[in-house]
């Protein structure tokens, strides 16, 4: 997608429901089988909400366990097979 | 389109370890208190971002928002958006780094992008506490 510099004009209500349906390809996808639905533009939003809020809560508590473990000495940052393991993601 | 997301959790996984030993290294040793506990998970939750926001560097809105309030621990410059009425984005401005001051474009843009990177993040810290956790014996 060619970034145009929004210089030009301001976003059309379309345009603004165009990106905001490309959004939901970000989100995680539903189990039943109303994802084909075409969700509403604000359905979307909410979602997407609700999941960067989850996922900043998870990035909290997994911190939060992470500190403890490093006091405990189970972490060794510079071991080789973890960080393999990590690039292999 | 989009670059694979290799070279990014790369990035990121090299970041947080380093910042991990880091704290590590400048731990004190037991008996801790309370307060201590919530510094050492503030400075982990910290570094979380910090490497994500370094990893990615200037090339987004986010990320420099990030940078800006690591660095300077301002708020961001309102940009005023004039007749862009944002189309019921508040909320996600909220959730994400330097949202407010962006427009509606850049605004989503943005939030695809920081989804992506938060994702890889959560990834590579629960591979992390997952690989520790299969060499000792103490539970969660």
């Amino acid at each position: 997608m060619s970034s145009r510099r929004g210089s030009a004009s301001k976003l059309t209500e379309d345009e603004v429901n165009d990106l905001i349906f490309k959004l939901q390809a970000s989100l995680p996808h539903e189990s039943n089988s109303t994802s084909n639905k075409k969700r509403s533009a604000s359905k979307i939003l909410e979602r997407t909400c609700i999941y960067i809020k989850k996922l900043q809560k998870e990035v909290d508590d997994l911190s939060d366990v992470l500190s403890k473990r490093l006091a405990s000495g189970d972490i060794n940052a510079a071991d080789a097979e973890l960080i393999a393991t990590l690039l292999q993601l | 389109m989009k670059n694979p997301n290799y070279p990014l959790k790369k990035r990121l996984a090299s970041r947080f370890l380093k910042a991990l030993e880091k704290i590590k290294y400048n731990m004190s040793p037991s008996p801790v208190s309370i307060e201590e506990k919530r510094r050492r998970h503030r400075a982990v939750r910290g570094a979380a971002y910090a490497s994500m926001a370094s990893s990615v560097g200037p090339r987004r809105a986010w990320s420099r928002a990030l940078l800006r309030k690591m660095r300077e621990r301002k708020r961001a410059r309102r940009n005023p958006r004039n007749a862009d009425t944002r189309f019921g984005l508040n909320q996600l401005c909220d959730v994400v780094p330097g949202g407010e001051a962006m427009d509606s474009r850049s605004l989503l843009n943005e939030t695809a992008h920081y989804i992506e990177c938060l994702v890889a993040q959560v990834q590579i810290m629960r591979e992390i506490l997952h690989s520790s956790s299969s060499s000792s014996s103490t539970t969660l």
